[in-house]
């Protein structure tokens, strides 16, 4: 079906060389050639319904890029199938990619040395989209993109700004049902970024147009996506919405106490209080840190304030950020989600 | 997957190309010093055998002229540039698209091809003309059959290079392949010397091959050495190792894409 994606125990070995140092090892490397097999996605499995807008994240070298170029058919999985489309991706390339729109944020699809227009007319031939057609998508393109003041320059000399909003103008020209995009806001500055936020909503609402974006700006996540998945070491780590993972792995609080006097600070001091992690920031101020399935806000505060002179409470929770890098940091946590 | 996209796709490289115009300038240079070298070889060798290698010593300077002048049409880079596109990952680019990448390569190279001809071949058969003494075609069929016979090498050519290009899937660096083509061409294609100084015994072997067709026949016919059934037989074989390299390419594509490793980015 189109705009659905199946990936099914979805699996991707490389063998690397292993390159022996020095001289001698160099005259060895000529005889002997050792490889070693890196798994770079384990059994990956999950499917995407139309229409949905699920963001892919890993920390560097999880295999995200990876699983995204086994969905695109740029690469053969080692073992496991995707059917994405109606598809098998690797097997029907010529026509399968026709059904779908690519955005590689670190690579541009236009011809480096050619206006962008001679790009967009090769694409508009290649996916034989007709003029009018052609015509409406790039005008409604241009009213969130405004692209059209580029189309005569070369990409060479488009800013990175400039060139990602003219690829992700090009990756949807024929209109996909599917669209991928790995690391689509990478090195953007902060206007570029809202701008092409808003774009791929705007697609999203308007065409229905499915979307997978690898990205490890968290902010494009909360922005865009009601899904999230999380992946390392080739394993998809969590599968669920961006709601559910702050609930399950939302462990820590922060209340931050600002004492009226430097004085109070041996009150705070002597208060016992079990399993909190005190942290003085400066004069004036604490950081009490704990589990909050152990102790509530609530209860941490009037403990507190009954024997402190205090001036001010802040509460924090852990931003989605914060929760994330945990995950990446720190293999125990894994355990917690499941 | 009509036609017109691979119009569109040599359209693309002739415009491509045209950011490189310098390149073309030194490569005028480049093309009538190898002639001059060879021409005064040549001069030197027929001082002591005036019928050398079967050939009279004007119809050497016409071969060597005309070699030259026809390599700087049917050469292209598309080896070299799949290789590079390996390398940077940049092939996933081609992948992505609902094209035939063996096509897509040779379109724009022979969009190059077209640019080719007219910053390049034509300069180069104009400076040659002008210096030495090159002859015309035997006749104006000769003339167009010569024609006809360079369409194939440059396709020849194209697909003979996908195919050594589809190896960087799996080497990564083809430099050393790249090296080793450049030369079996140069030497097989008679492009350096004719295939008549070859022992008996290597020149049934060559004519097996499919190097001669590239610079060779289209010599021969030009020259007028050939008859009129055997240009015909020569241009029904140059068309078949066309069809054979390019049904091969396509195949042997099929096997390295799947070996395709791209890490990150």
């Amino acid at each position: 079906m189109p705009g659905e994606v199946q990936a099914e125990g979805l699996t991707k070995d490389f063998r690397t060389f292993q390159r022996k140092e020095g001289i001698r090892g160099a005259i060895e490397n000529l005889f002997v050639r050792q490889y070693q097999t890196v798994r770079a996605v384990d059994k990956v499995s999950f499917r995407i319904q139309p229409g949905e807008m699920v963001g892919y994240i890993g920390p560097n070298g999880a295999g995200k890029s990876t699983t995204v170029k086994m969905l695109t058919g740029i690469l053969a999985p080692t073992e496991g199938t995707a059917l994405v489309n109606g598809f098998v991706p690797y097997r029907d390339r010529t026509r399968y990619t026709r059904t779908i729109g690519v955005v590689f944020g670190q690579r541009t699809q236009l011809w480096w040395d050619i206006a962008v227009v001679e790009s967009f007319r090769l694409l508009q031939r290649i996916y034989e989209v007709s003029d009018s057609d052609y015509k409406t998508q790039l005008d409604t393109f241009d009213q969130v993109l405004e692209i059209k003041r580029y189309l005569n320059t070369p990409v060479r000399k488009l800013s990175l700004g400039e060139r990602m909003r003219c690829d992700l103008a090009a990756s949807l020209l024929h209109n996909p049902p599917l669209l991928f995009l790995d690391e689509p806001t990478i090195g953007l500055d902060v206007v570029a970024k809202t701008n092409v936020r808003q774009f791929l909503k705007e697609v999203n609402r308007r065409f229905g147009t499915t979307m997978l974006l690898t990205t490890h700006d968290l902010s494009d996540i909360e922005e865009l996506c009601k899904r999230l998945m999380i992946i390392d070491h080739g394993r998809v780590l969590f599968d669920g919405a961006l709601a559910e993972l702050k609930r399950q792995l939302w462990q820590q609080m922060w209340v931050r106490i600002e004492l009226r006097e430097p004085a109070q600070a041996q009150a705070l001091e002597s208060l016992s209080l079990n399993n909190i992690h005190r942290e003085r920031l400066d004069e004036l101020t604490y950081r009490l840190v704990f589990d909050r399935e152990e102790h509530t806000a609530g209860e941490v505060i009037r403990q507190v304030v009954s024997e402190v002179d205090v001036r001010d409470v802040f509460i924090q929770e852990e931003s989605i950020e914060e929760i994330v890098r945990r995950i990446y940091t720190g293999p125990s946590v894994l355990e917690f989600g499941r | 997957m009509s036609v017109a996209v691979y119009r569109e796709f040599a359209r693309v490289g002739f415009v491509n190309i045209l950011a490189f115009r310098l390149r073309y300038y030194t490569g005028v240079l480049t093309y009538f010093l190898n002639v001059t070298v060879y021409y005064f070889i040549w001069k030197a060798l027929y001082a002591a055998d005036p019928n050398f290698a079967g050939f009279t010593f004007p119809e050497i300077v016409t071969y060597v002229a005309v070699g030259w002048m026809i390599r700087s049409l049917y050469f292209n880079n598309i080896d070299q540039d799949m290789a590079q596109d390996v390398m940077e990952g940049k092939i996933s680019m081609a992948l992505i698209k609902p094209v035939s990448v063996q096509w897509m390569y040779i379109s724009q190279a022979l969009g190059e091809t077209v640019f080719r001809l007219a910053m390049l071949s034509a300069p180069v058969a104009l400076a040659l003309a002008l210096v030495f003494p090159v002859r015309p075609p035997k006749s104006p069929a000769h003339g167009a059959l010569f024609l006809l016979s360079l369409v194939g090498s440059v396709l020849l050519v194209a697909a003979l290079n996908f195919i050594v290009g589809s190896c960087a899937v799996r080497l990564k660096s083809i430099l050393g392949l790249l090296r080793a083509k450049f030369f079996v061409q140069e030497l097989f294609s008679g492009l350096l010397i004719p295939m008549t100084l070859f022992p008996a015994t290597a020149q049934k072997v060559l004519a097996c091959l499919p190097f001669q067709h590239i610079g060779y026949t289209p010599m021969l016919i030009y020259l007028g050495r050939l008859s009129y059934p055997q240009i015909a037989l020569a241009l029904a074989l140059q068309a078949l190792w066309v069809a054979l390299l390019a049904a091969f390419g396509a195949w042997f594509w099929k096997v390295m894409a799947r070996k395709i490793t791209i890490h990150g980015g």
